[in-house]
């Protein structure tokens, strides 16, 4: 069997060396052992997707063991860079149940009697965040009287915010398939294909280029692949379009925000049309939009702020009279599944929010997203493409042409 | 009438060993190599033992009962005595006791679903043996 090593892989991710900086860092600060349980660390620590409630435990030297739902315990260590003795199923049987396991883990596998636990919570805006419940704490505290436990999510966040060159790489295939479905969904809807087309059948034709690409998943937890059309592209504020059975209308807008997966890492691209002809109204809010995302993709580099992002762009909108229909924010976080809002390291002045001051560094990815909605005139566009930030500039990873765009 | 052995005793020891080889081939037994120990809490005298069992490459090459612990295993079951008879009785499945928690597992879980059918055949082996609770 050829096997393709490390140094061949473009896509290679150097997880033990990932462990060993979270180890050295919990040296550091006392740690005995991590606990690790949001979505995010099991993805940047496992490389597997882990969809069930799942636990990462980190000693302070060797292998991580991950403690995952039985009936999907035997597919994570298959998808995993950990055997089968280190990824472990928990189950509702007695001394199976989750606690029970990762305490005996803790206190006969490790050998620990007393410590600092190093755990993870907060509070998110997106809900598979993943944080240890109060239940949970309560119950490790409980099984664990002689251990100290301590918020410790810093220590990932911190180290997965600049991204290697595998995940980058990864990055970047994972937009090329979305241009792929971006490709496939013009192609449908071109020279009157859109006629009597649903918002989900758009949605299907995009998941079925990318999963002939190789995307696994149309990730997004706000629907998949987004779809909308008519007044529903412009609903204030409106970043969250799941598909709808709506039948695209001549004369309306309709916007594109297709999702997928490749090794964990997320493409995310919206595109928008107007279907079959375009008011003089339409067009010019068309160019606004345009506008405004040039402009953007312009601006970000490593050293400039979210904020000052946001305040440069509000102003140009406000200068061009649309300020009203903006969103006043330009980005969004992500990473490798489960890593989709934070940006930086969430240390705002807003407890678990973003930072506004955080200066963007090389190797930053994020995602560049403008929301342009104009509910009164039913018409709304969205912008949004991972974005990996240089010394100069940013590189745009989906290369689907910038445009909104009118078919016949 | 046939003989009754004494639960946990060298007699019902060595009945359980006969007829778990004359039953169960290597091929019944999945040729699995693994080791489990029951650990019995309050027996009758008071004590906690543990029935012990080691298969290698789907032969039963071991049965032994001694004190609860004695034994290093792959997977440990620990009950009470009572529940633990009421297992080889059948009066009480193993699946509703694990799940109820009267019954406690440690070791892989995912190792353990699959030998979880294999442990139904000896059970019921030893479900098949006369005996004094």
């Amino acid at each position: 069997m050829m096997t393709i090593n490390a140094m061949q892989d473009p896509y290679s991710i150097d997880c033990p060396g990932r462990v060993s900086q979270i180890q050295a860092v919990m040296a550091r600060e006392n740690i005995d052992v991590y606990l690790g349980s949001r979505l995010r660390t099991l993805s940047w620590v496992t490389d597997a997707f882990c969809p069930w409630r799942s636990y990462v435990v980190i000693p302070a030297q060797g292998l991580p063991t991950v403690f995952t739902f039985v009936i999907d315990a035997a597919r994570v260590a298959d998808d995993s860079w950990l055997d089968e003795d280190h990824v472990l199923g928990y189950a509702p049987l007695g001394g199976m149940d989750q606690i029970t396991q990762i305490a005996d883990f803790i206190t006969e596998t490790l050998r620990l009697k007393k410590g600092r636990v190093g755990f993870e919570s907060g509070m998110s805006n997106y809900l598979p965040e993943g944080n240890l419940t109060l239940y949970e704490y309560e119950s490790f505290r409980s099984v664990l009287p002689e251990f100290e436990f301590v918020n410790s999510h810093h220590i990932v966040d911190r180290l997965s915010l600049i991204k290697d060159q595998g995940t980058i790489n990864r990055f970047r295939e994972a937009s090329r398939i979305v241009d792929c479905g971006h490709k496939a969904v013009k192609e449908a809807i071109s020279g009157g294909g859109w006629k009597g087309m649903t918002e989900t059948e758009i949605a299907g034709i995009a998941a079925l280029a990318m999963r002939k690409e190789g995307s696994v998943w149309e990730w997004s937890f706000t629907g998949g692949n987004e779809i909308a059309s008519g007044y529903r592209t412009g609903l204030a504020g409106g970043a969250c379009t799941p598909a709808t059975t709506r039948k695209l209308s001549q004369g309306e807008p309709l916007m594109v925000d297709i999702h997928a997966m490749f090794k964990l890492c997320l493409g995310d691209h919206a595109h928008n049309y107007l279907l079959g002809r375009a008011t003089d109204l339409q067009l010019l809010h068309a160019r606004n939009f345009i506008d405004i995302v040039s402009q953007t993709l312009k601006t970000y580099s490593a050293g400039i702020s979210p904020v000052a992002i946001a305040e440069r762009m509000m102003e140009l909108a406000e200068t061009k009279g649309f300020a009203e229909h903006m969103v006043p924010g330009f980005e969004h976080g992500i990473g490798m599944m489960g890593d989709e809002w934070r940006i930086g390291m969430n240390d705002g002045p807003l407890p678990y929010w973003t930072n506004p001051e955080h200066a963007y560094r090389e190797n930053e990815v994020v995602i560049c997203a403008l929301q342009y909605a104009c509910p009164q005139d039913d018409i709304g566009f969205r912008y949004e493409n991972p974005i990996l930030i240089t010394k100069d500039g940013c590189e745009p990873l989906s290369k689907f042409a910038l445009g909104v765009e009118i078919v016949e | 009438m046939s003989e009754k052995f004494m639960y946990l005793s060298p007699a019902w020891r060595d009945e359980v060993e006969k007829r778990l080889k004359e039953s169960l081939s290597p091929e019944k037994m999945k040729f699995i190599t693994t080791s489990v120990s029951f650990n019995y809490l309050n027996c009758p005298d008071g004590k906690d033992r543990c029935l012990y069992f080691q298969c290698e490459e789907g032969i039963i090459s071991e049965v032994a009962v001694g004190d609860a612990g004695s034994r290093q295993a792959e997977f440990v079951i620990s009950g009470n005595y009572d529940l633990f008879s009421q297992v080889t009785r059948g009066t009480m499945s193993s699946q509703r006791a694990l799940m109820s928690g009267r019954l406690k597992l440690k070791g892989n879980m995912v190792k353990a679903l699959k030998l979880a059918s294999l442990a139904d055949r000896i059970n019921k082996v030893m479900a098949g043996i006369p005996t004094d609770y």
